[in-house]
């Protein structure tokens, strides 16, 4: 059984701008996270109306898998794809923004709907719902982006025979400050672009 | 990578007992622990049961030993007493090199912020209360207890709802497996507060009475408290010390529903595939499973989707199952701790557990939980089953080795 791993596949969402696998995709300088992702959305034409009901982390986790996930071709079974993501700030965008709904006695309204976006793996659901990927989960919380962390984690997914192939990555939001980096991660080799730790690091860093 | 996990070493606290052996006893003697509440103050006393443990935190802190220590919460002290007698059970007091600690848990430090918040943010107010300010975060009670036990080389903190310790347990295993450490104390610990007996009533998903899994006519769980943790160890360094063997963590697996944030499928999509791929995991085949530790809430929709999820699984030929939520309430981040302490107790203690209060099949499943307690019984193989909001399953399956 070949057991190398290669990367099918990266997206980023940052600054206003898009790239699948460092290459283009879109840019709207001069908005805010509201404008801009709402104008990724007609651009890209997501047709998912669930989409207008997420909080802002979601949003920007499922515009970053859909952009990367409809550029690969996929040849396992939903229940074969796990799903690793981290990020520093948690759900606390939602957090707060729920706080804010419950704060003032005379304007009261805690919203089961926004409530239920103040746990980070949500974001992960989303992306799940609208894959029908069943397999193993996490997201894992740390200060900064850790290419070493994810790797680890993802490589004993697939060590263990619990995934055939693996969305993993940064997904971070807080305060209208983001950033998105997601890769595919599987066993075919058609990209040539092993799985390594250094490997998604200097991709990560690799961005102007 | 391809070393074996053990387990060597059982701890647990919850309303049916203080330690492992009051727990079997309070189980052979069907002895719940779900009654009136005395001790959470809370507008719902002499209205809701709960599964209390009925000693005060300055209580706890004293068996514990730490009554000096500053700011312990009660999950900080409940976990501390399970995981020391699991780690005594090992025999590895003082012994602690290479070894992790992998904690869930899901109220952190909530007792204390929800009776001191209001002080918190008033200026005019000191005193000792603010040493609690640091308490919040669930992470808090996962490095106290490191500390209490000193366990240093691998300490991390699982939060995922109702299916918390067992995913706690499945991340010490991969530990092990990958050689990062060679033991991990793996489990959970919660304590009943007021916003999760608030939270859970406003979900109305609270029973009135002795909740009933798996009945036709269940009103839903009853909120319990404790701790349960297994200590985790490569076969290798088992054997070199001559280790007192429970069982093999032989599989495990996580799924996600992939169908609701928060509510989990009616046909248990993702619970069936949970027990599926633990199975598979470990190289069994479905008939090989002896008993099945439901997780078994006794909610409409946990019941349901977990008996149709079993349906699919095991079929016409459903083995013997049962939920222990009756004798403990539902405990949430520490209830895969404790389940997996009871099905370690299964394989060791040959014996089933009975599912508290039942009377009527359901109607849409072919199969009963297990009225009676089954002792002298050839337990072999058992999954324990922990759902957690959002379609997050998992399931462990413990061999008699």
């Amino acid at each position: 059984m070949n057991n190398r791993l290669y990367i099918s596949g990266h997206c980023r969402i940052k600054d206003n701008r898009v790239e699948l696998n460092g290459e283009p995709v879109f840019t709207q300088k001069d908005s805010n996270f509201s404008e801009f992702i709402k104008a990724l959305y007609r651009d890209q034409q997501f047709q998912y109306s669930k989409f207008f009901k997420m909080d802002n982390l979601s949003k920007l986790g499922f515009a970053a898998s859909e952009i990367l996930l409809r550029s690969i071709h996929i040849n396992v079974k939903g229940s074969e794809v796990g799903v690793v993501l981290a990020n520093a700030n948690s759900s606390l965008d939602t957090d707060v923004r729920y706080q804010e709904s419950i704060k003032d006695k005379t304007n009261y309204f805690p919203s089961p709907s926004v409530f239920v976006y103040t746990l980070p793996n949500i974001v992960i659901g989303e992306i799940c719902i609208k894959h029908k990927f069943t397999g193993e989960n996490a997201l894992l919380i740390s200060e900064t982006f850790e290419a070493d962390q994810l790797f680890d984690h993802t490589m004993s997914l697939f060590k263990d025979g619990k995934v055939g192939s693996c969305l993993i990555g940064w997904v971070d939001y807080y305060l209208d400050d983001y950033d998105a980096a997601l890769f595919f991660i599987t066993r075919d080799n058609d990209k040539k672009t092993n799985f390594e730790s250094e490997k998604i690091k200097s991709i990560y860093q690799n961005w102007s | 990578m391809s070393t074996k996990v053990l387990v060597t070493g059982l701890g647990v606290i919850s309303s049916i007992g203080k330690n492992v052996q009051d727990t079997l006893k309070s189980i052979r003697e069907l002895k719940s622990g779900v009654g009136q509440i005395d001790l959470l103050i809370t507008r719902h006393r002499g209205d809701l049961p709960v599964g209390e443990i009925k000693q005060t935190d300055e209580e706890l802190k004293e068996t514990a030993g730490v009554s000096s220590l500053k700011a312990l919460t009660r999950p900080t002290v409940l976990g501390m007493l399970a995981a020391r007698e699991a780690v005594e059970d090992a025999g590895l007091i003082g012994d602690t090199e290479g070894t992790g600690f992998i904690s869930a848990n899901t109220v952190g430090g909530m007792g204390h912020t929800e009776q001191y918040c209001l002080d918190y943010i008033n200026k005019e107010k000191e005193g000792d209360f603010l040493e609690y300010l640091g308490t919040h975060n669930c992470g808090d009670s996962t490095e106290r207890i490191a500390d209490y036990l000193n366990i240093k080389d691998y300490v991390t903190t699982i939060n995922t709802a109702c299916s918390s310790s067992a995913n706690a347990i499945m991340l010490g295993a991969r530990l092990i497996k990958n050689g990062i450490v060679k033991r991990v104390v793996a489990g959970g610990t919660d304590s009943l507060t007021r916003f999760t007996l608030n939270g859970f009533n406003t979900l109305m998903i609270l029973a009135k009475e002795q909740c009933r899994p798996f009945d036709e006519n269940r009103m839903g769980l009853n909120l319990g408290e404790g701790a349960g943790f297994i200590v985790l160890e490569a076969e290798e360094a088992a054997n070199e010390r001559g280790a007192r063997v429970y069982s093999e963590l032989k599989g495990y697996a996580n799924t996600c529903d992939a169908y609701h944030q928060t509510a989990s499928s009616p046909e248990g999509y993702g619970a069936a595939s949970a027990m599926k791929k633990a199975i598979e995991h470990a190289g069994l085949k479905v008939e090989d499973i002896d008993y099945v530790n439901l997780h078994g809430t006794a909610t409409q929709m946990n019941d349901l989707s977990e008996g149709n999820a079993i349906q699919n699984v095991f079929g016409d030929k459903v083995p013997d199952v049962s939920s222990t939520k009756g004798f403990t309430g539902h405990t949430l981040g520490a209830a895969g701790g404790i389940e997996a302490v009871f099905s370690n107790l299964s394989i060791s203690e040959n014996i089933l557990f009975p599912n508290l209060n039942f009377t009527d099949q359901m109607n849409e499943l072919n199969f009963s939980p297990l009225k009676v307690i089954k002792e002298n019984a050839e337990v072999i193989n058992v999954l324990s089953n922990s759902f957690g909001f959002g379609g997050n399953n998992t399931a462990l399956l413990f061999s008699k080795v």
